[in-house]
C-alpha cells in the first residue's frame, strides 16, 4: 500500500514575508499612530516649512511646517479601516448576493444575475463618485462607494463557485447519504466556495485603499486637515518644488498595495 | 452551431437591453433618492441665482413635483430619444454638453487601450522570448506593479519628469499630442496590467499543453511554434478582456483629465460632482453603462466565432474566471 | 549482475534475427532525470535495434514518461548520462543540432489525442508541418502526401479530416491522425507514450494493431511506453519494468515473464487482471440467494440540445444476494445512467426497479431515505467524491450523522471498524483528502459507503482512475468484504478483465441497450453476439 504523501511543511518565499511585514506596519500605524511619531500631524512649525527629508522629519515637512511622517502616519487609519470597510462590504453583500443566486438558481439566479450586470456595467470609479455625492464627501462614505461598486466582481465569482461546487461529486454523494440542502449549503457549498474568495478579497483590499487614495486625491474624501494618503498627494502636487510631498505618500501607498499584491498571490498559489 | 448561436445572440441581446434599462433606473434612483433632495436645496440656494420663475420652469420639466416613477418615466423616455435633459447649472442640454466633452475622451481612451496592447503584448512576448535570467522574474512581476501604483501618482510622476524636468511637452497645451500621448500612458498602464496577466496566464497554460509539445516533436522551433501556435489562443481571450476593461479605461480617465488639465469626460463629473448638478451626472453614468453593455455584447457575439473552441453559452464565464483570478 | 548493467539485449532466437548488432539504434546508459532537486529517473539502461519494439512499462511516478521525453528532448527536467540515438550521444548536442532529428528521425504518439492537436487550428494546417519534414515544398503536393497517409491509417474520409477542426473528430480518429502524422515522414524510431490509455477499449486494440502493422511495413522501431503489462506482453519484443525511476527487470519479454528477476515485477505480473483471471476465485462462494435487485424494462431519454437521446433503452437484469454483478459497456453505453436510475437519482421514463423488495422508480427524495440506508454508491473518482475541506473522520461518519445512528461515541467506533476493514491507518482519521493518496482516498470512499451497513454497493468504475498495483489492493478489499459481510454488489466497468476476475454475472451494454447478459463464464468463454465478442477478444492475452 502506497504510503500517505507527508503533510508539505508550507515553506514562505522571502518576499511574502516581507509583504506581511510590511502590511503588518501599515495596520500598526493605523491602531496605534501614536506609537510611531511624537510628532503632531495638524500642526506645524511655520519656520520649518517645505523642509526636504532628513534625521528629525524622515519624510520632510509640508507648506505649513507640519511633519510629513507624522501625517503619513496618522492618515493610515482612514486610508487603510476605509479599505477593510470596502472590502467588508463587497465580500458580504457580494458573496450572499452569489450564494443565493449560485444556490437557489432559477428566477432568483436571473434577477440577481441581472442586478450584478448593472453593478458591473457602470465603472467602478464613476459609481464610488456618485455614491460618494450622494452621501457626503467623506472617507467613510467613500468606502461606502468602493465597496458598493465592488458588489458586483464578488457576486460574480461567488456565484460561478456555487455553481461549480454544487456540481461536484462528493455534494451527490452527501446528498445520497441523507443530507438536506441545508446541511450540503452550509457544511459542503459554502466552505469549499469559499476558498478562492480569499484571494480575491486580498486583492480587493489593496484595489480599495487605491480607488479611496483616488476619491482623497479628487477631493471626494475627508477634508483638510484630514492626511488621507490620496489627500496628502493632491495638496503635495502644487509643490512641485518639494517633490517628497508627493513621493513619500505615494511610495507608502504601493509599498502597502505591493505587498498585499503578493500575499493575495501567494493564497492563491497555495491553494 | 448556427441553430445554437441564433438563440444564444437573442438572449444576449435581450440581456443587454433589460441591463441597460435597470443600468438607467438604478442611476436614477441613486441620485433621486438622495438625502436633502439636492435638487430643491441647489434651486433654492439663494448663492445660485435661481430665480423664481426658472425654477417653476425646471420644476416642472424635471416633474419634480410628481411621484417618483413618473419622474422616471419621463426621464428615460427623454433618454430614449436622445434627450438627456438640462443642466442644472448652465441650463444647456446635458447632450451638448456631454458632446463638447466626449471626443477629447475618446482620443484619450483610444490612445491609452492602444498603449496597453502595446505593452501587454511586449512584456508578454518578454516572458516568452527573452532567456530566463532577465525575462521570468523580472517582467512577470512588471503587472503586478502597475497594479500597485496609483493612477494618479504615475500621471503626476509623468509630468514631473517629461514636462517640467525634461521639457517635452507644455501642461498648459493640454491636447497636444505629446500631452495626449503621455496622458495615454498615464491611463493605459494599469489597464495594460490585466491584459498583460491574462496573456501571460494564457501562454503558460498554452504551452504547457500537450499540442505544444507534439508539434515540438514534429521539430517545430520556438518561434515558430509561438506564431503559428500559441499566438493565437492565447490572444483570443483579450478580445473578451478588452470589453471587460471598458468601464477601468472611462473610470480612469476621470483622475487623467484633472492631471492633465485636459476638459473631458472627466472634468465634467468634477464639476457636477462639486457643484451638484445631478441631471449632468446621471445623464454620463447611464451613458457609461450603455457603452459597457454594448462593447460586452459585441464582444460576447464575436468571440464564439473567433474561437472554435468554445460554444455560445461559455464565454463570459471562461474569461471572467481568468480574468477574476488575475 | 543487476538488470541495468545489461544494456544489450539478446534476441530469443538469434538465428532467425537479420545479422545487426544489438542495440543499435537507440541505447541508454546511466541515464539520470531530476527536476529541480527531485530526481524522477536513476541510472537506466537500455537499448533497442532496429526494427524492434521495446516497452518501458511502470505505473504512475516510474519515469516512464519522463525517459520517453529525455529521449525527444521534450521535457523540462535535466537529464545526464548517455543517450546514443543511430551511434550519436543525443543528450549533449546542442537544440539546434537536435531539432532536425525531431519529427524526421525521431517520432512522437501521444497519450491523449483530445488534447494533442491545437484546438484553434484545422487538422490540415497542421498536417502540413509533418509533410514538411519530408523536404517536400508545395502546399499541393504536402497535402497529397498527408491524404495519402491518412489513407493508409485507415481514416475514411481522408480530405472531411484534412479540413477538419480537432473537436469536430473522435478519439478514436485523433489517433489515427497522430499516428498518420508521425509515420508521414518515416523516422526510425516512434516513441509512443501511453498512446492507447485514453481510448476506448475496442479501438485500443485497433490502434494497436496498426501500430504493429506500419512498423512491420515501413520498418519502423518502436519505444512503446505503458503500464499494462499485457500489452506490452502482446506487441513488445522486450521489456523494462521501472519503478520510482529505477530499473527492475529487463529482457526480452519472454524471458521477463516467465522468470522474472524481482519482486516487483513479479508481483505487477499478479495484479494485472488480464493475466490473472482465477485470483480470487476461492474468496468467491457464490452465495446465490433471493434476487436483491430486479431491474425491468427500463428506458431513459435525454434531451440533448433539443434532439432526443437514448441513454437506457429497455435494459433487463436482475442481482442475486451476495453476488456481484457487473455491468460492462464501452464510453456512451449507458452504465453510468443505469447507475443514476439504480439509486434514485434519476427518474426512469419507462419501466421499473425493485430493490430488496421495495420500488424505488416514482419515489421522492424523501421516501428514498430508508432504502438509501441498505444502498450506497462508490464513485469513479476518488479525487471529487470527498470534500477537499473536509477530515477524514468526518467524511466516514457523515452518513451515521445524516441518519442519526447510535450515540457519538458508537460512531466513533463504527468509523475506527470501517476504516480497518479497508486496510487503513488510524492516524489518516485527521487528515484530509489532498494529504492522501488515490488508493487511500477509494478505501476512505469503500469505507464510508460500508459504515451504515449496507446490503448493496453500486460501484461505479472504482478503480479505472489507480494504478495496477493499488487497484488489486482495492480488488482484495471489495472481495474479502463481500466474502465476509454478504454484500450484494453492481460493479460497472469497461475493463472485461477485471470483470472477469471478481462478477459472477454479467450484462455487456451498448449504446444503451443489453447485447448479451449470463454467468461471467459463459459470456467470456462463448460470447453469442459479435459485439461480445470483440469486446472479449480485445482483452490482451499476454502469452495466450
Amino acid at each position: 500500500m502506497s504510503p500517505a504523501r507527508p503533510v508539505a511543511r508550507v515553506r514562505v518565499p522571502l518576499t511574502v514575508v516581507l509583504s506581511f511585514a510590511v502590511v503588518a506596519l501599515v495596520l500598526s500605524w493605523s491602531l496605534v499612530p501614536d506609537l510611531f511619531t511624537g510628532q503632531d500631524p495638524a500642526r506645524g512649525v511655520p519656520a520649518d516649512k517645505f523642509r526636504g527629508p532628513s534625521g528629525a522629519h524622515w519624510f520632510g515637512t509640508d507648506h505649513l511646517g507640519r511633519d510629513l511622517f507624522s501625517r503619513v502616519v496618522h492618515g493610515t487609519a482612514s486610508s487603510v479601516t476605509s479599505a477593510l470597510i470596502a472590502v467588508g462590504i463587497a465580500v458580504v453583500v457580494g458573496g450572499l448576493f452569489g450564494l443565493l443566486a449560485g444556490f437557489l438558481g432559477g428566477w432568483t439566479d436571473t434577477v440577481l444575475a441581472r442586478l450584478v450586470d448593472v453593478l458591473l456595467a457602470i465603472p467602478e470609479f464613476l459609481l464610488a463618485v456618485v455614491v460618494v455625492s450622494a452621501l457626503g464627501f467623506q472617507t467613510i462614505n467613500a468606502a461606502v462607494a468602493v465597496g458598493v461598486s465592488a458588489v458586483g466582481v464578488f457576486a460574480r465569482v461567488m456565484r460561478s463557485e456555487v455553481l461549480g461546487t454544487r456540481r461536484a461529486v462528493f455534494v451527490e454523494a452527501s446528498y445520497l447519504q441523507g443530507g438536506s440542502r441545508w446541511h450540503i449549503l452550509v457544511r459542503h457549498v459554502l466552505p469549499n466556495a469559499s476558498r478562492s474568495l480569499a484571494s480575491l478579497a486580498v486583492l480587493q483590499f489593496g484595489y480599495s485603499i487605491l480607488l479611496i487614495a483616488a476619491l482623497a486625491f479628487l477631493g471626494f474624501g475627508d477634508p483638510p486637515p484630514a492626511s488621507d494618503w490620496g489627500l496628502l498627494v493632491s495638496v503635495g502636487k502644487d509643490y512641485p518644488l518639494a517633490p517628497w510631498l508627493v513621493y513619500a505618500p505615494a511610495l507608502v501607498m504601493i509599498a502597502t498595495v505591493l505587498s498585499v499584491n503578493r500575499i493575495s498571490r501567494w493564497l492563491r498559489k497555495t491553494d | 452551431m448556427n441553430r445554437h448561436y441564433a438563440n444564444y445572440a437573442v438572449r444576449r441581446v435581450m440581456q443587454a437591453v433589460v441591463v441597460i434599462v435597470l443600468a438607467y433606473v438604478f442611476t436614477f434612483v441613486v441620485i433621486s433618492v438622495l438625502p436633502g433632495d439636492p435638487v430643491t436645496s441647489t434651486l433654492r440656494n439663494p448663492q445660485n441665482g435661481f430665480t423664481e420663475e426658472e425654477i417653476t420652469r425646471i420644476v416642472a420639466y424635471y416633474g419634480l413635483d410628481r411621484p417618483v416613477y413618473e419622474q422616471l418615466w419621463q426621464a428615460f423616455s427623454r433618454f430614449v430619444t436622445g434627450d438627456l435633459g438640462v443642466s442644472l447649472r448652465s441650463g444647456l442640454p446635458v447632450s451638448r454638453m456631454i458632446g463638447e466633452v466626449l471626443p477629447s475622451t475618446l482620443v484619450l481612451a483610444a490612445s491609452a487601450l492602444a498603449v496597453a496592447l502595446v505593452l501587454a503584448f511586449a512584456i508578454a512576448l518578454g516572458t516568452r522570448y527573452l532567456p530566463k535570467r532577465y525575462g521570468q522574474g523580472v517582467l512577470r512581476a512588471f503587472p503586478s506593479l502597475f497594479l500597485s501604483v496609483p493612477n494618479f501618482v504615475i500621471g503626476l510622476l509623468l509630468i514631473q519628469v517629461f514636462a517640467f524636468q525634461l521639457g517635452l511637452f507644455r501642461v498648459i497645451d493640454a491636447e497636444g499630442s505629446l500631452a495626449t500621448f503621455f496622458a495615454a500612458v498615464a491611463l493605459g498602464i494599469p489597464v495594460s496590467a490585466r491584459v498583460t496577466e491574462v496573456l501571460i496566464a494564457n501562454l503558460d497554460h498554452e504551452a504547457g499543453q500537450e499540442y505544444a509539445s507534439v508539434a515540438r516533436s514534429r521539430g517545430l522551433g520556438r518561434t515558430r511554434l509561438f506564431v503559428r501556435h500559441l499566438l493565437k489562443p492565447s490572444s483570443l481571450p483579450v478580445v473578451t478582456v478588452i470589453a471587460l476593461v471598458v468601464g477601468e479605461l472611462l473610470g480612469g480617465a476621470v483622475i487623467t483629465e484633472q492631471i492633465f488639465g485636459r476638459t473631458g469626460i472627466g472634468s465634467l463629473v468634477q464639476r457636477s460632482v462639486t457643484t451638484q448638478d445631478l441631471p449632468v451626472l446621471q445623464a454620463i453614468v447611464a451613458l457609461a453603462a450603455v457603452v459597457f453593455v454594448v462593447v460586452n455584447l459585441f464582444a460576447d457575439l464575436v468571440y464564439p466565432l473567433l474561437d472554435p473552441r468554445v460554444k455560445p453559452g461559455e464565454v463570459r464565464t471562461r474569461v471572467r474566471a481568468e480574468v477574476a483570478a488575475s | 549482475m543487476a538488470p541495468q548493467d545489461r544494456l544489450t539485449l539478446d534476441r530469443a532466437e538469434p538465428q532467425a534475427a537479420p545479422v545487426r548488432e544489438p542495440g543499435s539504434l537507440l541505447r541508454a546508459a546511466d541515464l539520470s532525470v531530476s527536476y529541480g532537486h527531485h530526481q524522477v529517473v536513476s541510472g537506466v539502461g537500455f537499448g533497442l535495434s532496429h526494427g524492434e519494439s521495446l516497452a518501458l512499462i511502470g505505473e504512475s511516478g516510474s519515469g516512464k514518461s519522463t525517459i520517453a521525453r529525455a529521449v525527444l528532448r521534450l521535457g523540462t527536467g535535466r537529464a545526464s548520462g548517455r543517450v546514443e540515438f543511430e551511434g550519436q550521444d543525443i543528450l549533449s548536442l546542442p537544440e539546434r543540432r537536435f531539432r532536425p532529428l525531431r519529427g524526421r528521425r525521431i517520432g512522437f504518439v501521444p497519450q491523449d489525442p483530445g488534447s494533442s492537436l491545437n484546438a484553434v487550428r484545422t487538422i490540415g494546417s497542421q498536417a502540413q508541418e509533418a509533410a514538411a519534414l519530408t523536404g517536400e515544398r508545395g502546399t499541393a503536393q504536402r497535402k497529397e502526401l498527408v491524404l495519402q497517409t491518412f489513407a493508409q491509417v485507415g481514416l475514411d474520409d481522408p480530405r472531411r479530416v484534412y479540413d477538419s477542426y480537432p473537436h469536430q473528430l473522435s478519439g478514436g480518429m485523433l489517433q489515427r491522425v497522430l499516428i498518420g502524422l508521425t509515420v508521414l515522414p518515416r523516422p526510425a524510431l516512434i516513441v509512443a507514450d501511453e498512446p492507447t490509455s485514453a481510448l476506448d477499449v475496442t479501438i485500443q486494440k485497433r490502434i494497436l494493431d496498426l501500430l504493429s502493422e506500419l512498423r512491420r511495413d515501413l520498418g519502423i522501431s518502436l519505444l512503446l511506453i505503458t503500464h499494462d503489462l499485457a500489452i506490452a506482453a502482446e506487441h513488445a519484443d522486450s521489456l523494462v519494468v521501472l519503478k520510482d525511476g529505477v530499473v527492475q527487470d529487463a529482457g526480452p519479454t519472454t524471458a521477463v515473464f516467465s522468470a522474472p528477476e524481482s519482486d516487483y515485477t513479479r508481483r505487477l505480473h499478479a495484479d494485472v487482471p488480464a493475466l490473472n483471471p482465477d485470483r480470487y476465485r476461492h474468496l468467491r462462494t457464490r452465495r446465490g440467494g433471493e434476487p436483491k435487485i430486479e431491474v425491468s424494462g427500463v428506458t431513459k431519454v435525454f434531451t440533448v440540445e433539443g434532439k432526443p437521446l437514448t441513454a437506457v433503452d429497455d435494459v433487463s437484469f436482475t442481482v442475486a444476494a451476495g453476488t456481484t454483478h457487473a455491468l460492462v459497456g464501452e464510453s456512451g453505453s449507458g452504465k453510468t445512467t443505469i447507475v443514476r436510475l439504480l439509486l434514485g437519482l434519476e427518474e426512469p421514463g419507462t419501466g421499473g426497479i425493485t430493490v430488496a423488495g421495495e420500488e424505488v422508480t416514482g419515489r421522492s427524495h424523501a421516501s428514498l431515505r430508508s432504502i438509501r440506508r441498505h444502498l450506497q454508491l462508490v464513485y469513479q473518482n476518488p479525487f471529487t467524491s470527498l470534500d477537499p475541506t473536509w477530515k477524514v473522520e468526518r467524511l466516514v461518519r457523515e452518513p451515521l450523522d445524516r441518519f442519526g445512528v447510535g450515540t457519538r461515541q458508537e460512531r466513533t467506533d463504527r468509523v475506527r471498524a470501517a476504516l480497518e476493514s479497508v486496510g487503513l491507518e488510524e492516524n489518516l482519521l485527521s487528515r484530509r483528502p489532498a494529504a492522501l493518496s488515490g488508493g487511500q482516498r477509494q478505501r476512505v470512499a469503500i469505507a464510508r459507503s460500508l459504515v451504515l451497513r449496507p446490503d448493496i454497493i453500486v460501484l461505479d468504475e472504482p478503480t479505472s482512475a489507480l494504478d495496477v498495483s493499488v487497484q488489486a489492493g482495492i480488488v482484495e478489499v471489495l472481495v474479502s468484504l463481500q466474502a465476509e459481510l454478504g454484500l450484494t454488489y453492481v460493479f460497472v466497468s469497461h475493463d472485461l478483465a477485471l470483470v472477469r476476475q471478481l462478477a459472477d454475472t454479467v450484462s455487456v451494454l451498448r449504446r444503451g441497450r443489453i447485447v448479451e447478459s449470463g454467468t461471467v463464464q459463459s459470456v467470456f468463454d462463448s460470447p453469442q453476439q459479435t459485439y461480445t465478442r470483440t469486446l472479449v477478444d480485445s482483452i490482451p492475452q499476454g502469452f495466450a
